[in-house]
């Protein structure tokens, strides 16, 4: 609309151009001589009729098919109101489009209150994990200074292994360099063999030691029976 | 010498003799425009164009954007990271200070005495809004809330505290609303969908992601219980430490307390309306599914 309404103006304008260029001798009186320039064509005639409102001939085949469409329809009455000779209740949707309508709604657009439903329902889940992963840090917080204790104690454990293996493996050497002599390298195979055979021999000192003590405490018990019978 | 007798007395001359600047009669200022360089004509034809001999520069080609000539180039060895993930789809709200928008109601762009939306701000040119660019509509920002002094009824779609209690405090009245692209696009274009001859269509409820937002009565969202927002009101003055102005005294009481339904894109127009610009009438659905339809 604005375009034509420019091309209206134009062609006015050119019109009025005309009449000046015919008085140019009058211009040209001037006391300045002024350098005139004016455009000299001729617009084209614009080959549409503005006059009324464009209504597209449906049944014409040289009408494009766009301008045959409910949609275009729709624009003519929003352009021209009732002269376009649309009729109003067409600019709703039908029955039929209203279902679809209403049906894709449903799909995709659910109500407020089962948005808010779902919000809720997400929002407890989300407090009760919350809740669940706090009670269970309480818990094994509640355990801790336990823990800590025996990790302690385990740790000194460990130091007083290490400490009596060290004194029983110095033991051990001095007592071999004593039997074979003070020049002994420790990695003899000689001195490892007779290590070996000390550990042998000591372990099965405490093998025994072991069972005197279990046979001692089996004893023990079965003692009282025959006494108190 | 000879002097002109008027100054500016020849330019007043061509000005009144001459006809009104149009696109039709104006031209280029003379050498201005200069021609083109034509390279490669008449004796230079087999020759290379002033661009040197082979490589780079006679064929102009460059390294890729980013490469370094060989050393692993920086986007490559940085690691990336999340922080922009999802930047191309995250909603815009282009932002208006409420200093701007006290300059935009001292100049008169935009009048205080009529409830002011997005349509309004539009057109005073205060924001500009693009909904395909994921622009969902305006944020006031709280620059110059010390100097905000007008009593506005006003719709955006996102406030920072500051700001509700600048305007509140000024009596006026504040509301978070939630345009979806669609109604955006017709709220800040009324004319142009008008001529569209369509139906004013219903405005969508926001995703699950933004219901808690307009859901709060501390954002002043639409769809908050307005007895809340009475509270918040209150919490609000309280917090900020000014006295709240008993709005239903006033002599603008009417304006404002005018709000939108949930389903309305603008002031006193429902959905399913369709308003007929040329002849300035108003065509209103009769039918009944068409009715319940427009009104859930």
């Amino acid at each position: 609309m604005a375009a034509s309404m420019l091309c209206v103006r134009t062609s006015m304008f050119f019109r009025t151009l005309k009449g000046i260029s015919g008085s140019k001798t009058l211009l040209s009186a001037n006391p300045q001589t002024l350098l005139l320039q004016t455009a000299s064509y001729n617009p084209k005639p614009l080959k549409r009729n503005l006059q009324g409102p464009y209504i597209p001939d449906k049944d014409s085949e040289k009408t494009p098919e766009w301008q045959k469409t409910p949609r275009f329809d729709r624009k003519l009455f929003g352009r021209y109101g009732s002269a376009s000779g649309i009729d109003p209740t067409s600019l709703w949707p039908n029955h039929e489009q209203l279902e679809r309508i209403i049906e894709e709604e449903n799909q995709w657009h659910p109500p407020l209150e089962v948005m808010l439903k779902n919000l809720r329902e997400k929002e407890r889940k989300d407090t009760e994990k919350r809740l669940a992963k706090e009670k269970l840090i309480a818990a094994n917080m509640a355990k801790m200074p336990k823990m800590v204790a025996e990790w302690r104690k385990e740790k000194l454990q460990t130091k007083m292994k290490l400490k009596e293996e060290k004194t029983r493996r110095t033991k051990l050497l001095a007592e071999a360099r004593e039997s074979l002599g003070q020049t002994l390298d420790p990695r003899n195979h000689k001195f490892l063999e007779m290590v070996a055979d000390l550990e042998k021999e000591e372990k099965k000192k405490q093998k025994l030691m072991k069972r005197r003590l279990k046979q001692e405490q089996a004893a023990v018990p079965l003692a009282p029976p025959p006494a108190s019978t | 010498m000879s002097f002109p007798k008027k100054p500016g007395g020849k330019a007043l001359d061509i000005l009144q003799s001459l006809p009104r600047i149009t696109l039709a009669n104006l031209r280029p200022e003379p050498g201005s425009i200069k021609a083109d360089k034509r390279l490669g004509r008449g004796q230079h034809g087999g020759n290379r164009s002033g661009r040197g001999h082979k490589g780079q520069r006679q064929r102009g080609h460059l390294p890729r954007l980013g490469f370094e000539g060989g050393h692993t180039p920086f986007y490559l060895s940085i690691p990336k990271y999340g922080y922009n993930e999802g930047h191309s789809l995250r909603p815009q709200y282009q932002p208006l200070s409420l200093k701007r928008l006290q300059y935009l109601i001292d100049l008169g762009r935009v009048d205080p005495t009529q409830p002011i939306d997005l349509t309004q701000l539009v057109n005073g040119r205060a924001v500009t809004v693009q909904p395909l660019k994921r622009d969902y509509g305006v944020q006031l920002v709280d620059e110059g809330a010390d100097i905000f002094a007008a009593k506005i009824n006003i719709e955006v779609q996102r406030a920072s505290e500051g700001v509700i209690a600048a305007i509140e405090r000024n009596g006026g009245v504040i509301t978070t609303g939630f345009f979806d692209p669609i109604s955006l696009g017709i709220l800040i274009k009324p004319i142009p969908f008008f001529l569209r001859g369509q139906p004013i269509p219903k405005r969508m409820f926001p995703g699950e992601d933004m219901v808690p937002y307009y859901t709060a009565a501390e954002n002043r969202g639409y769809l908050a219980d307005p007895k809340k927002i009475q509270q918040a009101r209150l919490a609000l003055a309280q917090k900020y430490g000014y006295i709240l102005p008993d709005i239903s005294k006033d002599e603008l009481y009417h304006m404002l307390s005018m709000r939108k339904d949930v389903r309305q894109i603008f002031f006193g127009l429902a959905p399913g309306w369709v308003v007929n610009m040329p002849e300035k009438k108003i065509l209103k659905p009769t039918d009944e599914k068409l009715l319940k339809y427009y009104s859930s």
